[in-house]
């Protein structure tokens, strides 16, 4: 969704001539670049808890945020008024950085100067048919008790339902010491339920979720129904999970959701900032072979209505599709402007950030890894003795060892190429390279997961994922 | 730092809510400041000054309750109109009330009352911060094996002003100083190790800056050449730097909300003894001078010094007013404010003599994912850290789980040390307990 000049610079209340004011102020004392990033965002939600809509909320939060780059330093500021003197002090506050003589890569500003990107609107990929703002929250009210007494139809053995409906929508405006003006309304909802069931003394939870970059046209009785049928299915299997014995063994990762680990585990070590800094695993390893041919790992914000996608990116640059691995080769880090500068390669559009209170830095939108020629039950037939992952959580990665850990949420021991018992309770380690050196067979059924994932770098970003079903070697099952 | 036109706009948007329609309000306003310095190997990398100020205000209106923020103060009227508005489509709800003004804190009316301000926080300037961060850095003096020195030094001063329609007053005012560093090191073989340090201060002379950097590298350094492992049952001595990952699940069990919700492994125990003798947990939430000292929750009500376990004995759920009167209970606070490890079996023992005393096991340093299942207490977590035997640390270890139940975990407990640091806001020592299940 995207309004008109106008609109943006009213509800911001500036003029161009003020942005360009603001941009010298803050190269005053010598910033090679400088950007302006204002955001207006509202924010509501509604929960459902023991039967009923009871609570609710709305927020708003407002402000800009002014960002100076003296080469690779970064003097940053925000206010929260738009005020023109609270502005200027804002911009004094980050010249700061190039008060210390700071020296930049050679070309840095003409590097950054190539890279533009294009006029608005380079992209409509938000697709929003009712403005969230607009929406009365009295409309949503009975969908949520709806998704409840679906979800108590469907399953005997819950006693808890817990669900909530929030929504943001965020106009932006974006000007930078190139000249460019960018603007945008980003629209976000998503709902989530928590179910817990009980049976005899045993106590299960589940959930399921669903977030687009959409309108408030996303709440609709089949989505009720779909969210509902996720959140009981395989209750029977949680049951009856048992944790296994643990060891070296095959895992299949099922299709889907199990591409959190494709994010945590090798996504953020492709991020430029820690292979910048020396700290990734990957940092001298662009152009090397990392994994098996047929191999290709992209990072996408082009989806539309994807929760990872972006018109332009938090620094004026256009959203993209960018393969960091292809064929098994690295081929490309996720860029800001800052590391594309110091790579001397074209920034990615990568660079973002949670809200005008921070700086952009580099972040993954839409992580997946695209579909191979397997099918996914020849790969489960290929394993003699192994698990299949089809739901993680709390996974954990260092970047400078490429270490990781998963929390399986779900899956199913494979004996003889075939699934057996459920399993639960179990852990899932290994190390970020070795396991991309160690998958096997990719399938031909990828699925970007429509869940509500949130990358908490530093700051909290929007983002999604999803893999086809993919076998790998020589990972750690933690179990009995 | 919070003036007198913001303390009276706070209160002309409590009674313009109540003009509104609202029957019961609370507001409450937060201000803060912060200004950060990085550094990367041992050069300025970034600077940023933040300014925060927003209005959380809770609603009941006809019985029915919102809730809401604003960082736009000056203009909340329409902001109030549409609050209002959304609450009254919510269904009603009988337990939503505010916290009755005998539980509330009345000794926290100039927000210093805990001596957490430093009164020399306003003087000094950029220059000085700058300063400060890379006289702490030590990358130029090319320590061996190092590839990556990245530091953060931080300046912040933090304001809370709580109103109610029931004539609640509250007010906390803290500064706080700060620096982390996080290490990189290689490895002859090529393979990175990184290690993090931190320390903070609500006074910046009482920060000490000079150690963090060598801490970090040394944690980094400590890491290279980790070995095999064969796992199995052994002792755990948990640093007191991660030790919060096995109390925090037992605390968050301890909270009203979740037993209400069916997901608390300590439903029913309230008052039995489940926990070892040696496991007492006090809320030490009124110490002037330290971090995480609180006088008053986020209602407003007043904090207590009090047992949370006693001698292994549950003495305390985590009971807010909404959960009172839904679970018909007595209230108290809303969660643990300051909850302290008190040592066991004796007072004074650092982690060596905790070491000593297990002889052989591992110690954790670092937890790397995982999960716990709070309705069981049934936990599994990715660790790092070094085996240790006779007292003495042989070599690093990682690609290691531990699993096991919190209430078996700590029930095996041998000894809790006399080491947290005073700059974390729960005071946990360095811990340890027998037969816990690792495997690799």
């Amino acid at each position: 969704m995207i309004y008109d000049k106008g609109y943006y610079l009213d509800t911001f209340r500036v003029t161009e001539p003020v942005l360009e004011n603001l941009i010298q102020c803050a190269r005053h004392s010598g910033g090679d670049y400088a950007d302006l990033f204002f955001e207006n965002t509202v924010y509501s939600d509604l929960l459902l808890r023991d039967g009923q809509v009871a609570s609710g909320g709305l927020h708003t939060d407002f402000g800009v945020g002014i960002r100076v780059l003296k080469g690779e330093k970064t003097g940053y500021a925000y206010t929260e008024s738009t005020d023109p003197e609270a502005m200027m002090q804002a911009a004094k506050a980050a010249a700061t950085i190039s008060l210390q003589g700071g020296v930049g890569a050679p070309g840095a500003q003409a590097s950054a100067g190539r890279h533009c990107g294009r006029p608005n609107p380079a992209a409509d990929r938000y697709p929003m048919e009712q403005d969230w703002r607009e929406a009365r929250a009295s409309a949503f009210v009975p969908m949520l008790e709806k998704l409840q007494k679906l979800i108590e139809q469907k399953e005997s053995r819950v006693i808890k339902v817990i669900a909530m409906l929030s929504s943001q929508v965020s106009d932006i405006l974006m000007f930078n010491s190139f000249g460019e003006l960018k603007y945008d309304t980003r629209p976000m909802g998503s709902i989530t339920v928590s179910v817990i069931f009980k049976q005899g003394d045993i106590v299960e939870n589940k959930s399921a979720s669903r977030s687009w970059r959409t309108g408030a046209e996303m709440i609709t009785d089949a989505l009720l129904e779909e969210i509902a049928d996720e959140a009981v299915a395989d209750i029977d299997a949680r049951f009856q999970a048992i944790r296994p014995k643990g060891g070296k063994m095959s895992v299949v990762m099922g299709a889907g959701a199990s591409g959190i680990l494709l994010h945590e585990a090798m996504g953020h070590a492709f991020e430029a900032d820690f292979n910048r800094k020396g700290q990734s695993v990957f940092s001298d390893k662009m152009g090397k072979r990392i994994c098996g041919k047929g191999i290709t790992i992209v990072d996408d914000g082009t989806i539309r209505g994807n929760r990872g996608s972006i018109n332009f990116d938090d620094e004026l640059v256009a959203g993209q599709r960018t393969a960091m691995v292809e064929d098994g080769v690295l081929t490309s880090y996720l860029h800001d402007r800052i590391s594309a500068n110091y790579y001397g390669v074209p920034p990615t559009g990568n660079g973002r950030r949670e809200s005008f209170r921070y700086h952009p830095i580099p972040r993954m939108r839409c992580t997946y890894m695209e579909s191979g020629n397997a099918k996914p039950q020849d790969i489960i037939a290929s394993v003699k003795k192994g698990i299949f992952v089809d739901q993680f959580s709390n996974g954990q990665v260092k970047i400078g060892e490429g270490d990781f850990t998963f929390y399986v949420k779900s899956g199913y021991l494979i004996e003889n190429g075939r699934l057996g018992a459920p399993v639960k309770d179990i852990n899932i380690i290994g190390n970020g390279p070795a396991a991309l050196a160690d998958i096997r067979m990719v399938a031909d059924d990828l699925i970007i997961d429509p869940g509500t994932w949130t990358c908490g770098k530093e700051q909290s970003v929007p983002v999604s994922c999803g893999i086809p079903t993919v076998l790998v070697d020589n990972l750690t099952v933690g179990g009995e | 730092m919070i003036d007198s036109k913001e303390i009276a706009l706070t209160r002309k948007c409590l009674e313009s809510a109540l003009e509104k329609g609202a029957q019961k309000v609370r507001v409450t306003l937060n201000k803060s400041i912060m200004d950060l310095v990085g550094t990367l190997n041992g050069e300025l990398d970034k600077t940023s000054h933040c300014l925060d100020r927003s209005l959380s205000i809770s609603l009941l209106v006809d019985g029915r309750y919102g809730s809401f923020s604003t960082n736009r103060i000056e203009d909340t009227d329409s902001f109030l109109d549409k609050a209002i508005d959304k609450a009254r489509m919510l269904a009603a709800d009988e337990f939503r009330t505010l916290p009755a003004p005998e539980r509330t804190a009345k000794d926290a009316v100039e927000g210093t009352e805990l001596g957490l301000y430093d009164p020399g926080y306003p003087n000094t300037d950029a220059q000085k911060r700058i300063e400060t961060a890379l006289k702490a850095s030590i990358f130029k003096s090319a320590p061996e094996g190092l590839i990556s020195e990245e530091t953060e030094y931080t300046e912040s001063i933090s304001d809370t002003l709580i109103l109610d329609s029931n004539g609640l007053y509250c007010r906390h005012t803290e500064t706080s100083f700060d620096y982390g560093v996080e290490m990189t090191v290689m490895d002859g073989q090529g393979n990175k190790f990184s290690g993090y340090w931190w320390d903070s201060s609500p006074w910046r002379n009482k920060l000490d800056t000079s150690v963090i950097c060598p801490t970090a590298l040394e944690r980094a350094r400590a890491q290279i050449n980790p070995l095999p492992h064969p796992g199995g049952k052994t002792n755990l001595v948990l640093d007191t730097e991660v030790a919060s990952r096995v109390l925090s699940p037992v605390l968050k069990a301890l909270s009203a909300y979740s037993i209400q919700q069916n997901n608390s492994f300590l439903t029913g125990k309230l008052g039995q003894k489940v926990f070892p003798d040696g496991m007492t947990i006090i809320d030490d939430c009124r110490v002037p001078g330290q971090s995480g000292s609180r006088l008053f929750d986020s209602e407003g009500v007043a904090t207590r010094t009090i047992p949370i376990i006693e001698n292994g004995v549950v003495k305390q759920y985590f009971v807010n007013t909404y959960m009172a009167g839904k679970m018909g209970m007595e209230p108290n606070i809303e969660s643990a404010t300051r909850p302290r490890v008190v040592p066991w079996p004796r007072a004074g023992l650092t982690r060596q003599d905790i070491l000593e005393m297990c002889g052989n096991g591992i110690l954790v340093t670092g937890f790397n994912g995982g999960n716990s299942n709070s309705s069981t207490g049934d936990f599994s977590y990715g660790i790092e850290g070094f085996a240790f035997e006779n007292g003495k640390i042989t070599h690093p270890v990682r690609e290691m789980l531990i699993t096991g139940n919190f209430l078996t975990l700590w029930n095996n407990l041998i000894a809790a040390g006399e080491d947290a640091r005073s700059c974390m806001s729960k005071l946990i020592p360095t811990l340890a307990f027998s037969n816990v299940d690792f495997s690799a």
